[in-house]
């Protein structure tokens, strides 16, 4: 072994160890992970923001600049979620009823500029065919791109016993997934219907991604319908991530080329075997 | 505020949201580099386990979110590079977790690299892979003045910083000299309380004998609880310390007062009264800061300042006082009595004082 190295080789092979070194994707999902998906009624539940791939992420802070709107809905209201700027969870609040609360978190839009192959490989990733095949119609493929980013996170959280009566609701996010049934009702193995809805049309032809946390690697995809809607069989117990990307030309006079909408949608599948549905109704108690 | 305002900046021209995590590249006088990486514990080991295709634990208590850090420490390079001139280094890291004051009380870890700086190394570069939100890179590139700061997407790599600025690392001779200095302006000239102490402890006799002896065993006092606080083992609040010290004070130039010549307990009781010196030496030390690289030399070099610093006080007052009126008749009446005693009130003033508004 020498230790005399040429300077050209010292810096490819740097190049080389800086390549491996990272092995992040070319866009970054951003969903709600609730500090726990069955909240005890009357206790504090935490909304933490998550930023990442894999269903692994980092945490978001709560920015006042960047929240659109924060929103928790229960049987019965809407309550604005709060938080402390800068802290992680970005949302707190009191869960004080029982049943499903669907919870919002969509985001100002944010600009980006990104080089041509990391926009390219995003655009593959996320299937957004449609883009790729616009850019390349305008002779744009090898061109950095300027895009405009909104969050359209979503978590459904159950307090007390499941019902299949407590139904998922629309809260009006640009991009938006709707289950069409309590996902606490849905054990693993099973099927659960989403419909994608953008600004409150369905969503035909998106890529819809599913993945649980305990198994990320192992991600279920499919092609939204025209109705928007996707039938995911989730696979395991455990957390569950369903995400999409939609993205269009961005509107006349704005800065940007192309504006994206990411929407997540988290729930937590029950591990036990099928549950009996309690004889009693939700207002019996 | 600024803060705030950066952060704002930041959001323009950052491709992702901003997470917490921090890295700060600082460079000690040493000639070494250190590289703190501030970052939420669960997320990282929720990856960490994952490379390890180990299941996600989705432990949160400290203490277990250290230990289980501390056990895959060693997959962490792997997304991590920090080279100089495009030379990647092979630091040694410690990782902590703590509950975190700026983080709301939420736990923290903290990863410390460290390593020698290659010597005119002119760019450092680098890359972080395990957040994959956008972080502040901040290198100290000047001695003083604000660092140089970076947006970076987790696993993006710095364009490199350049060093040019930097002052040279220092040899350990110099460092020794500066620790030096250190110790004995800690005693000439900021340090009244222990001058006066030396001088009570030189008033007492004028024969050489027992200030030596009482030289020494001061000395050797301080020097023992100096080390031993420096290295963590005996630790005492400086409001219980500083009050103390005073207090010896007060009691020297009392027994000077009352006695004419040394007994034997007075060893002792230097002797303890330097143990406490010595924790008080030792806060002096920490609020200067040691290199951790040459914690020995700077601590050998900070004692030995003290040290002369002491005997420059005896030898002032011997030149002025003890070498032309030590054998006079009214030495002791006229030199060592008032001076005892106004020495007696300012180590009472101070214990009052450090007592009540310490």
């Amino acid at each position: 072994m020498t230790h005399v190295t040429h300077p050209l080789k010292r810096a490819l092979s740097l190049t080389a160890l800086l390549a491996l070194g990272g092995t992040a994707v070319a866009a970054h999902d951003m969903w709600i992970e609730p500090s726990g998906y069955r909240p005890v009624i009357g206790r504090t539940v935490g909304f933490r923001l998550r930023v990442g791939q894999d269903f692994q992420g980092d945490p978001l802070p709560r920015d006042p600049n960047l929240i659109q709107q924060f929103i928790a809905v229960d049987g019965t209201t809407t309550t604005q979620v709060v938080g402390r700027d800068g802290a992680d969870p970005a949302g707190l609040m009191r869960v004080a009823a029982r049943g499903l609360l669907v919870v919002g978190y969509h985001s100002k839009p944010s600009p980006v500029v990104l080089p041509a192959t990391k926009f390219n490989t995003y655009l593959s990733e996320e299937g957004l065919d449609a883009i790729a095949a616009l850019r390349a119609k305008k002779g744009e493929t090898n061109a950095e791109a300027r895009e405009t980013f909104v969050r359209c996170a979503k978590s459904l959280l159950l307090a007390g016993p499941p019902y299949a009566a407590q139904q998922d609701r629309v809260l009006g996010l640009p991009l938006e997934f709707v289950a069409d049934r309590n996902p606490y009702m849905v054990t693993a193995g099973q099927g659960l219907g989403v419909r994608l809805l953008y600004r409150d049309q369905p969503l035909a032809g998106a890529l819809v991604v599913a993945l649980n946390q305990r198994d990320p690697m192992a991600r279920i995809a499919a092609r939204s319908d025209k109705a928007g809607h996707v039938t995911l069989k989730l696979t395991e117990a455990g957390p569950w991530l369903i995400k999409a990307v939609h993205m269009i030309p961005a509107p006349a006079g704005s800065d940007s080329q192309w504006a994206s909408y990411w929407a997540s949608l988290t729930f937590e599948l029950a591990d036990a075997t099928p549950q009996a549905i309690p004889s009693s109704s939700p207002g019996a108690r | 505020m600024v803060g705030v305002v950066v952060l704002l900046a930041a959001v323009a021209v950052s491709a992702h949201e901003i997470g917490t995590t921090h890295v700060a590249v600082t460079f000690p006088q040493d000639g070494t580099y250190r590289v703190e990486i501030v970052t939420d514990p669960s997320s990282l080991l929720d990856k960490l386990e994952a490379a390890a295709r180990e299941p996600r634990s989705g432990a949160s208590q400290v203490d277990d979110l250290r230990e289980r850090l501390r056990r895959h420490a060693a997959l962490i390079p792997r997304r991590v590079t920090l080279a100089f001139d495009d030379v990647r280094m092979d630091p040694a890291m410690r990782i902590d977790v703590a509950q975190s004051a700026s983080l709301g009380g939420v736990p923290g870890a903290t990863l410390i690299l460290t390593g020698p700086r290659p010597s005119g190394a002119g760019t450092l570069t680098w890359s972080y892979g395990w957040t994959f939100a956008s972080y502040a890179l901040r290198v100290q590139t000047r001695a003083v003045g604000e660092p140089a700061t970076q947006w970076l997407e987790g696993g993006d790599t710095s364009t490199p910083v350049s060093l040019a600025a930097l002052p040279p690392p220092i040899s350990r001779l110099q460092l020794a000299l500066r620790y030096l200095a250190l110790g004995f302006t800690h005693i000439l000239p900021k340090g009244l309380d222990h001058v006066l102490f030396v001088l009570g402890v030189f008033l007492l006799s004028r024969r050489w004998k027992p200030i030596l002896m009482q030289v020494s065993a001061f000395t050797i006092a301080h020097s023992i609880t100096l080390a031993l606080s420096i290295y963590g083992v005996v630790s005492l609040s400086p409001s219980i310390v500083e009050p103390l010290i005073a207090l010896s004070i007060a009691y020297i130039a009392v027994e000077n007062l009352v006695l004419s010549d040394m007994r034997p307990w007075r060893i002792g009781l230097v002797f303890a009264f330097g143990l406490l010196h010595g924790l008080g030496f030792a806060g002096a030390l920490r609020d200067v800061g040691l290199p951790r690289s040459e914690f020995v030399t700077a601590l050998i070099g900070f004692n030995a300042g003290v040290e002369l610093g002491q005997l420059a006080v005896i030898s002032a007052a011997f030149l002025a006082v003890g070498y032309w009126y030590g054998n006079r008749i009214w030495y002791r009446r006229r030199i060592v009595m008032p001076a005892s005693a106004c020495i007696a009130c300012m180590g009472v003033f101070w214990t009052v004082q450090r007592l009540h508004f310490g």
